[in-house]
């Protein structure tokens, strides 16, 4: 079939990002802590200036101490509080995308990161999380993951226009430990057991009692 | 003993509700075995073409296009170009004429009338945009040639489609169907008469086009079905929906397997009957890509789960400007994220508790 086309409106050459530098947070509460993945993806404009800060000694290959070093100083940038308790960030596992594919504003640097969290009473509680790495340039997304532990419920979340603050409200839940549980579901196993052997034992007695009283004279049909 | 006069229209009233609710179940299953039946003729017609397909290759070909059930390949895809990402399977570009008139042909047995139509409007986009604009830090004539993968030249267009089986094609055990490209990945994995099309990521640049005198808009209906349902809520409910912040891109686009955000905006519970039609529609648009037989109980699944859902909105509620989009449920996430502008559109649609045919292929 013979194309006759034209783009209507405006249509840009592949709109891949090109100057702005993306940066996408998720984060997992659990009782005990918060998991952080942090997604940053450079646009084609800011990528030789992304690689640059990463590899330092400009060899053209940016080494694992090099890649590391740029992961902390994202998380330098990073502020984490609960119930207004500032708390440190700990560096996991990082991932970098190679060079070209920055330049190509489709490389996607990948840091994850925890907080541990102080034993909290169970009730409402509030994670404040800020993300100030790279501020100019940079457009942001975060948000609260569905959490894994029945322990944990998000209430609400809050964020600044441009999403570089997220605020999570959340409860923390009083839920038996799985021994309780068991302890529990034990005891209710042995209390139908002795409840089973009790009518079986007043069962028999009651037919007993109705057998005779059906032998009485004019009780019989 | 007869009832008083005054209580027998009422005895008369549960007699015939007794007679619907017992003859209910009666013709849900009758429904039901109907719609398996159409399922499994739909599976059956599916893997008849996957079938035609294999038998057009020669070996190179068969060995190109099958992948292992629980191998990589089920995750690997993206709406990347090749030279960012690469693609396995069967390239459109490499193929015969009667070759890719086969793929054509399995891919309109595998997605409804629409689905087909939004499929390939999407790749007739790119095509566009391969012969009018320049690929991402090249000049113009950017996107000819062969893609080369991760380094390599950045290409994309009508040929540069991929083809892949992953799972020996079966009418009664899991595989799945890939096809994909610059702004497509679709992923349906069948297992007899069931079926999932999550995930999948329909997107489109040019969002608008002419060809021969007519206007095509892949993802038109997604965004005004959008815009009215925004504008069909009152201001109490848009309160709700409008986020207050900017979502600059998707949240669990590639790469995001298995997270589940906290959902948001406004819960379908809020919404009037009218308009809560309104978002099953809405939602019916990435629901129904998949052929019919497949479609129908997934939006019915959909419904079900609508007082559990929400939708969310971020950006202006006049239609033609750029405004992200969510719709959140139980077994449902819809995300529709305009990239700077109107005219670059990326969506994403999941199933939490069934992408890749989770349910029907867990052993």
């Amino acid at each position: 079939m013979t194309l006759t086309i034209a783009i209507v409106g405006s249509a840009q050459p592949s709109a891949h990002r090109v100057d702005e530098y993306l940066q996408a947070s998720r984060l997992a509460i659990d009782p005990r802590g918060v998991q952080i993945e942090l997604d940053l993806t450079p646009g084609i404009a800011l990528a030789e200036a992304i690689i640059a800060e990463i590899d330092r000694n400009r060899d053209g290959s940016p080494s694992a101490d090099e890649q590391r070093a740029y992961a902390s100083l994202v998380l330098h940038g990073l502020e984490v509080a609960v119930d207004g308790r500032p708390l440190p960030v700990q560096l996991g596992s990082i991932r970098f995308a190679d060079n070209d594919a920055m330049r190509r504003g489709e490389g996607t640097i990948q840091v994850q990161a925890s907080v541990t969290l102080p034993d909290l009473d169970i009730g409402a509680h509030q994670l404040r999380f800020r993300n100030n790495h790279h501020p100019h340039g940079s457009v942001y997304l975060a948000n609260a993951l569905v959490p894994e532990s029945d322990a944990v419920g998000v209430t609400a979340q809050r964020r600044d226009p441009d999403q570089r603050e997220l605020t999570i409200d959340y409860e923390l839940r009083a839920v038996p430990a799985p021994s309780t549980v068991a302890w529990l579901l034990a005891s209710f196993a042995a209390a139908s057991m002795l409840s089973v052997f009790l009518i079986a034992a007043v069962h028999p007695v009651t037919a007993l009692k109705t057998w005779r009283a059906r032998r009485k004279p004019g009780l019989l049909r | 003993m007869r009832p008083p006069a005054r209580i027998a229209p009422i005895i008369g009233l549960a007699y015939v509700l007794a007679i619907a609710a017992a003859d209910r179940p009666q013709r849900g299953a009758a429904s039901s075995t109907a719609s398996h039946a159409t399922a499994s003729d739909a599976t059956a017609r599916i893997v008849a073409s996957a079938q035609a397909l294999l038998a057009t290759l020669d070996d190179a070909g068969r060995a190109r296009v099958q992948f292992p059930l629980e191998g990589p390949q089920k995750t690997r895809w993206s709406n990347l170009p090749s030279g960012i990402f690469q693609r396995e399977g069967l390239r459109l570009g490499d193929l015969t004429p009667a070759q890719r008139s086969s793929v054509m042909s399995l891919l309109s047995a595998a997605l409804s009338r629409d689905g087909y139509r939004k499929v390939t409007d999407i790749m007739r986009g790119d095509e566009v945009l391969r012969t009018t604009a320049s690929a991402p830090g090249r000049g113009p004539g950017a996107g000819q040639g062969r893609g080369g993968g991760g380094g390599g030249p950045v290409t994309f267009g009508e040929a540069e489609y991929y083809l892949a089986f992953v799972g020996t094609p079966s009418v009664t055990e899991p595989w799945m169907l890939q096809f994909g490209g610059h702004h497509l990945a679709i992923n349906l994995t069948l297992a007899g008469r069931q079926a999932s099309m999550a995930p999948s990521l329909p997107a489109a640049q040019p969002a608008s086009y002419t060809v021969e005198g007519r206007t095509v808009r892949p993802l038109g209906n997604e965004n005004d079905k959008a815009f009215a349902l925004i504008n069909a809520l009152d201001d109490t409910q848009r309160t709700q929906a409008v986020l207050g912040y900017r979502v600059s891109d998707l949240v669990l686009g590639p790469g995001q397997d298995g997270r589940t955000i906290q959902p948001e905006g406004i819960r379908a519970s809020a919404l009037s009957a009218a308009q809560q039609s309104m978002l099953l529609d809405l939602a019916r648009e990435w629901a129904g890509i998949t052929n019919d037989a497949f479609a129908e109980p997934r939006v019915e699944e959909i419904r079900t789960n609508l007082p559990q859902t929400y939708f969310a909105w971020s950006g202006p509620t006049t239609n033609g400007s750029a405004a992200y989009f969510r719709i959140q449920g139980p077994t449902l996430v819809i995300e529709y994220a305009p990239q700077r502008g109107i005219d670059h559109i990326h969506t994403i649609y999941r199933d939490p508790t069934n992408d890749y045919g989770a349910k029907f292929t867990r052993k």
